[in-house]
């Protein structure tokens, strides 16, 4: 807020106060204060804190050295030693969010290219199912995911109930399974892998994908399919040259949003990734809780992935233009 | 005592003015003489169990009534009673602390304000290990603790004799569960059965021996569990057939009839415990004094035992424990985590086995 009232003043000048003390008054102006005051809050202070010192045993104090910054790039014991641990870890935060991203978005696009095709209620029916899946949250849709993949509940007791476990080590295959680490001696496991946590994470943003898809689909003009049909094309040429060229924009745009919502997802991780391919918000949370109260470091590790999201997000931007262009 | 008092006023007062006047005198000590405590302990079934056992039982043994605060686990507690503190009043007297946040607080200094335990016998009873000593004096006394177990599924494997027997691929193969967090204790684990036990935490090469060691394991982990939930449901799902958790939940576990047998092997397992302690700034030292007294009592460990789950901090032969209700909580050998080690070189030690967990 103050930096608004400070703007105002250098902007305008001082024979203006009275008009200024109207502007204040209207109710646009304040709005925007407030938001600004608390999208800027938080981050602010969180930028503050990246600069604190820890005291080992103990807690942290307020400070200024970027030795929190140097550790997420080289560890805590350079220049002795060089790790790049945080760096994995921020790697495997964009892994996740990429794939998941684009695998939730290339199979909500088709369904919603047919749902589109649907009846007006048949539609409006599939909305309110997708939104009311909105509701679950992330914890809720982890543990359903859990049950599906655990050993004597889920897949791997479908595995072994129908023989396909020992037929899989009859022909060997189970061994490669094994080396992939998706079983153990005596049956298949999905957990931890990265297949459950991509699944997962996608699963977790596919209503997004279709509600994000479902305005510019339906507002596809169907002429433009029909006529290309009528003058000889197969679906498969309609979808290349009609419908997606159209679609781009929205498809690059969906992605992107998703990409940046996975960056933060914390309980799927956890659950499904082993800690070898966990991610930077996992790495924050570790720092930021009880367990060595080091928040200044978990602030500078969520700087950087601050920071990895939105060069991201403008070489997104930048490369749908040039295409565009 | 009360009711006596106002029966003899009654009959000696002479007029209404006078009982009017004279009640009014003896209202105020009847004020002062009701006596309060406000005690902290982790929310949830914990703290309602102590509610409803033990701080009903010492009210009704003291007539000193307790509040009981919410605390949401130790270190979180430790930052909020440092503000509390600095602002001059704290939400509660005495705290439960784990043995390593108790030392931040010693640490950290001006938190906490030495027990009276000349005002509180009964804590001659406990282990000296329990009482924690600081420059200032008595600062922790033990109010409970709980150990962490090998844990095994009786319908896989059979009881290994040592912890070693975890290293084994050709048995364990992605098949056990162990703690995600550098100092949930494994790696005392570890020392005690490969090095030498908490002297191995001295050195940072010591450390990186422990933490390679523990490398070597990772082939036979499918689990590294964060939350206690997840071990929980990895046991009871068959997902893994051994590793390390909770002796009192195990028991419970097994109890209710999961394929789960927490198992003493020879090196023991690690044992933890949680502290009372009294804040500097509270004016409750004689009651504080009193609670500590009732709780390092046997008859009151022993309740805990029964009802909370807890081991008891004095021997099992002061109890009147069975031995299947002691089994149920507590075993031997103990191992005794290498708590300074984990706060003198935090940072080094989490990185270390960080480092090691993701293989980088």
């Amino acid at each position: 807020m103050s930096v608004i009232s400070d703007l105002d003043a250098v902007a305008q000048p001082p024979n203006t106060t009275r008009s200024e003390a109207r502007k204040w008054a209207n109710p646009q102006v304040l709005i925007w204060a407030v938001v600004l005051f608390l999208c800027l809050t938080p981050f602010i202070l969180i930028f503050a804190v990246s600069f604190g010192h820890k005291v080992e045993g103990a807690g942290w104090v307020w400070g200024f050295s970027f030795a929190n910054y140097q550790r997420v790039f080289v560890g805590a014991e350079w220049p002795d030693q060089v790790t790049w641990l945080y760096l994995q870890r921020l790697y495997y935060s964009l892994y996740y969010a990429v794939i998941a991203a684009v695998l939730a978005v290339v199979t909500a696009f088709p369904f919603t290219y047919l749902m589109t095709g649907l009846s007006r209620r048949a539609q409006s029916a599939w909305l309110v199912f997708l939104l009311s899946s909105l509701s679950l949250s992330e914890v809720f849709i982890v543990m359903g995911w859990d049950v599906l993949l655990s050993n004597r509940s889920g897949l791997p007791m479908v595995f072994k109930e129908t023989g396909l476990t020992d037929w899989l080590k009859a022909v060997g295959w189970f061994d490669v399974l094994r080396e992939w680490g998706l079983a153990n001696p005596r049956n298949v496991k999905f957990k931890t892998s990265v297949l459950a946590t991509v699944l997962t994470m996608s699963y977790l943003v596919w209503p997004y994908a279709v509600i994000l898809l479902y305005p510019p689909l339906s507002r596809l003009d169907r002429s433009m399919v029909e006529a290309a049909h009528t003058m000889g094309a197969g679906p498969w040429t309609v979808m290349r040259t009609v419908v997606l060229p159209a679609m781009r924009l929205p498809l690059v745009g969906t992605i992107l949003l998703l990409f940046v919502f996975l960056l933060g997802v914390y309980v799927a991780v956890t659950v499904f990734a082993e800690p070898a391919k966990q991610t930077m918000s996992v790495s924050v949370y570790g720092a930021v809780r009880g367990n060595t109260l080091n928040a200044p470091f978990g602030a500078a590790q969520a700087i950087v992935l601050l920071v990895t999201a939105a060069i991201f997000l403008v070489l997104g931007q930048w490369m749908n233009r040039r295409t565009a262009s | 005592m009360t009711r006596m008092n106002r029966r003899a006023l009654l009959k000696s007062a002479g007029s209404v003015a006078g009982l009017t006047a004279a009640s009014s005198v003896i209202g105020t000590p009847l004020i002062a003489k009701e006596r309060s405590l406000k005690i902290g302990a982790y929310g949830g079934y914990f703290e309602n169990s102590l509610k409803e056992h033990v701080y009903s039982a010492f009210t009704a043994a003291t007539g000193i009534n307790v509040e009981s605060v919410t605390q949401p686990n130790s270190t979180d507690w430790l930052v909020t009673m440092t503000q509390a503190t600095k602002a001059g009043s704290v939400p509660a007297d005495l705290s439960l602390y784990a043995r390593d946040t108790m030392i931040k607080a010693s640490r950290i200094g001006g938190l906490l304000s030495p027990l009276d335990l000349k005002a509180a016998p009964k804590t001659g009873d406990l282990d000296p290990y329990f009482v924690f000593e600081d420059t200032t004096g008595p600062i922790g006394v033990g109010a409970m603790s709980w150990f962490t177990a090998m844990v095994i599924n009786p319908e896989e494997v059979g009881p290994p004799a040592s912890w070693a027997e975890f290293w084994d691929s050709e048995k364990y193969e992605a098949s056990l569960g162990l703690p995600k967090n550098f100092n949930a204790q494994f790696l005392d684990i570890v020392a005690a059965t490969f090095f030498e036990g908490e002297a191995t935490f001295k050195t940072k090469d010591g450390i990186v021996a422990l933490v390679e060691k523990a490398a070597e394991i990772k082939p036979n982990v499918a689990l590294w569990w964060s939350a206690e939930s997840q071990m929980e449901q990895a046991l009871k799902n068959g997902d893994v057939i051994g590793g390390q958790y909770y002796l009192d939940v195990s028991n419970l576990m097994a109890a209710d009839g999961f394929p789960v047998q927490p198992v003493f092997p020879k090196e023991g397992n690690p044992q933890d415990y949680g502290s009372w302690c009294l804040s500097s700034i509270s004016e409750k030292g004689a009651e504080a004094a009193e609670f500590v007294n009732f709780s390092s009592d046997p008859a009151t460990q022993a309740l805990m035992s029964r009802k909370i789950g807890t081991a008891p901090l004095v021997p099992q032969s002061k109890t009147d424990l069975t031995d299947d209700e002691f089994a149920f909580v507590s075993g031997a050998p103990s191992i005794k985590p290498a708590y300074e080690a984990y706060l003198d070189s935090e940072t080094f030690i989490k990185e270390t086995w960080e480092k090691m967990l993701a293989g980088a």
